[in-house]
């Protein structure tokens, strides 16, 4: 099984590297057969989705005739409730379905989807945001109709008026996702959605019911995610986006902090992360502290930094590069790093891969770059041994960054009593050590090597 | 920088090219990531498991992706990798410390380091050895010298207990050597690797097989070449040793004076005397 899994993995990160990742959700039908009740939840949802799957094979040219699809359209619209119901439960199977003929067949059906948007039957409605969310990646021609006969008001309305029904929500804001990442959303889709009250309801759902859980507050957070990765992405901070990612980042950073065990709270911090990290890159450096709120964010990414780095080594990752961003330009969280003893707990992750130490690094590198305070208390907290260590690494970014800090912390430590002379000599070896890296992959006499091991040596001795 | 008059100019002038000549350009930067970015492409991946209802919320679940940063020596030519840095440490501190940067070889002290420069490398010291005792005995305290390699390594062997191939004394081979070994060379179809000095690798001294006449107390090329001879002259077909009539010795067998050194991988890769 878990070779399986693992197989499964890869071929999803290649889709994802080919731009193929395409997501569809699946709302299982709850008035299931009762004998299925003997049997765990999830063998009977991925019993569902194979029947499903079997069902949209077989039935799926019968479909394909316009009559067929006509008829269904029918059913959909007509008087019979219940047929109504049958008719959207089929549709949405259909468009589960990743046969690639699925949205032009349901292309008719569309128009109606979306005018049922504003109707009063909560699970009516959730199954046609779901449909529609499904058809979107599909089918360029599915996205231009809806896009024109006004998807964006209506999601918008929709979040409004059902606002108290979460699974409602849940379902818009996955719809919004999908169209949020078409490839062309930047110019043509995201205009619209700032423009329109979404970006402020979604920041006011952020916030997870305790009773419903974390499904909405996701949905959410992955929207602000989409509009945050593009260059559009600043008119959100004129909604206080950054101020309420940040604030509810914290409070994940605080449960983490104190060993919650709730299943997915990770979903929610890692679009959270992406949306601070990118927002900050909007915010003026002398609006950060406004803009984020308490300097002590700082103590919720460590804590994320920490708590994932064994089990979720990507997601320590994506929190170290906000805490880079962070401290790139403010001294305030630079010195809270400090001030809150948290270097020590970063030096120690050094030590990993998977990009971890890289952005790690830099962080301690913004650091050392502000003030010669800092970096008298970076040496006084053991990071010059720490960086006789990753000089040795193989991997040539860890190696430059540290030579970058060596430098930092030598040229910019307080001169010592022997005054000009040491600090020359030191910059001296430094600047040794970085022609050498530099050219190592040509130099064919060995003495120079030993020369740099003794360099290195003796940096570490010295402190 | 402004320079004050009656100041020592070049000093100053030294340290502001010194400033310039400094290649350190460290700035903090913002990183801006879009949306396809591989940086995100794990919780992409947990995104799209989640909305398929595959997502696996267990923690306990051993993570095979994290993984420590290796180590790699960084010296030019030697690829090796660690996970650890008291292995890199060792590796370093075992093959990188002494070296000899004319010819490589990696000598396990500076003392041996001293010894084998001044006896290979220092033609004072071929000057001086044709006159008096210049090859100092290995043992650090002992202080004998002696005329020849050879005396010294009798030395070693008798008083101070050493094994007859010691690694660490292989007298450097000459030029009369590597003439001979050429002759050998179209007699006995074997070919000399000329490859550089690899000083871990075993030494892959390979010799002659035709050995008539062994000597006492030789190095372990000479061993080797006698079971080798008198293993192979039985398989040998129509080898020419026997019917010939008898060559003198440095037709037959490497030559004492040739060392192959510590480790090295130059050596005679004769195809009757492989060992497979």
């Amino acid at each position: 099984m878990q070779s399986v899994s693992l197989f499964v993995a890869i071929a999803l990160r290649q889709a994802r590297r080919d731009r193929q990742l395409v997501s569809k959700r699946l709302l299982l039908n709850e008035d299931e057969d009762i004998s299925m009740e003997t049997i765990p939840a999830d063998q009977v949802r991925v019993k569902q989705k194979i029947f499903c799957d079997i069902y949209v094979f077989f039935y799926l040219p019968f479909f394909s005739q316009e009559n067929s699809m006509h008829l269904l359209v029918s059913f959909l619209t007509g008087s019979n409730t219940q047929c109504r119901l049958h008719a959207i439960r089929c549709l949405h199977e259909l468009s589960h379905s990743p046969h690639p003929s699925v949205a032009p067949t349901c292309l008719p059906a569309t128009s109606y989807l979306l005018t049922y948007l504003s109707g009063q039957s909560t699970k009516f409605t959730e199954l046609c945001l779901y449909t529609l969310g499904n058809l979107i990646p599909d089918s360029d021609v599915v996205k231009e109709k809806l896009l024109a006969q006004g998807i964006i008001p209506a999601l918008a309305s929709c979040i409004e008026n059902q606002r108290h029904h979460l699974a409602v929500v849940e379902a818009a804001s996955f719809t919004l996702s999908q169209l949020l990442q078409a490839k062309d959303a930047a110019e043509t889709i995201m205009s619209k959605v700032l423009v329109s009250t979404l970006p402020s309801q979604l920041l006011s759902v952020l916030t997870p019911d305790p009773q419903f859980g974390l499904a909405p507050a996701i949905e959410c957070a992955w929207c602000l995610h989409y509009m945050a990765c593009s260059q559009n992405g600043k008119e959100l901070l004129a909604c206080g986006a950054l101020s309420k990612c940040s604030s509810l980042l914290w409070s994940l950073g605080c449960a983490v902090r104190e060993g919650n065990q709730d299943e997915g709270l990770e979903l929610l911090v890692c679009p959270l992360l992406r949306c601070v990290g990118n927002l900050l890159s909007f915010c003026p450096a002398n609006s950060l502290t406004d803009q984020v709120g308490d300097v002590k964010l700082v103590v919720a990414l460590s804590a994320f930094v920490q708590a994932y780095i064994h089990s979720r080594p990507a997601l320590a990752r994506e929190s170290a590069w906000v805490l880079n961003n962070l401290t790139a330009h403010s001294t305030d969280f630079c010195s809270a790093l400090l001030t809150h003893n948290l270097v020590p707990a970063l030096i120690q992750s050094l030590a990993f891969s998977e990009g971890i130490n890289t952005m790690i690094l830099r962080v301690l590198a913004n650091i050392a770059n502000k003030k010669k305070e800092f970096c008298v208390e970076l040496v006084q907290q053991g990071l010059l041994s720490s960086l006789c260590a990753t000089l040795k690494m193989a991997d040539a970014e860890m190696v430059t960054l540290s030579l970058e800090v060596l430098f930092m912390l030598v040229s910019r430590r307080p001169l010592p009593r022997s005054g000009l002379q040491t600090r020359s000599r030191c910059l001296q070896r430094i600047k040794v050590c970085s022609t050498l890296h530099g050219t190592k992959q040509n130099s064919v006499n060995t003495q120079p090597e030993t020369h740099l091991a003794q360099q290195q040596g003796q940096c570490g001795a010295e402190r | 920088m402004i320079m004050r008059a009656g100041q020592n100019q070049p000093a100053a002038a030294r340290e502001e090219q010194q400033k310039s000549e400094i290649p350190f350009n460290f700035t903090s930067q913002i990183v801006h990531l879009h949306k396809d970015h591989s940086l995100f492409e794990v919780g992409d991946v947990n995104r799209h498991l989640y909305l398929q209802d595959l997502y696996v919320c267990e923690t306990d679940a051993p993570n095979p992706a994290v993984s420590v940063s290796q180590f790699a020596c960084h010296i030019s030519g030697c690829s090796a990798v660690f996970i650890a840095l008291e292995e890199y440490e060792h590796h370093y501190n075992s093959l990188h410390r002494h070296v000899c940067c004319s010819c490589r070889r990696s000598l396990p002290s500076a003392r041996l380091l001293d010894i084998h420069i001044q006896e290979w490398h220092d033609s004072l010291f071929t000057i001086l050895a044709q006159r008096q005792d210049m090859y100092q005995c290995l043992v650090e305290g002992c202080g004998e010298k002696f005329r020849t390699s050879q005396h010294r390594k009798d030395h070693l062997v008798k008083i101070h207990k050493y094994p007859p191939d010691f690694r660490f004394d292989k007298p450097k081979k000459d030029k009369r050597a590597k003439e001979t070994t050429r002759l050998q060379q179209k007699d006995t179809e074997m070919e000399v690797t000329e490859e550089v000095c690899d000083s871990e690798g075993v030494c892959e001294v390979l010799c002659d097989v035709l050995c008539h006449h062994p000597e006492s107390g030789e190095s372990m090329e000479m061993h080797v070449s006698e079971k080798e001879a008198n293993g192979m002259t039985n398989h040998a077909s129509g080898t020419e040793q026997s019917s010939e009539p008898p060559r003198p010795e440095y037709f037959n067998r490497v030559p004492r004076t040739v060392c192959f050194g510590h480790g090295s991988v130059r050596g005679f890769r004769g195809r009757r005397g492989r060992r497979k």
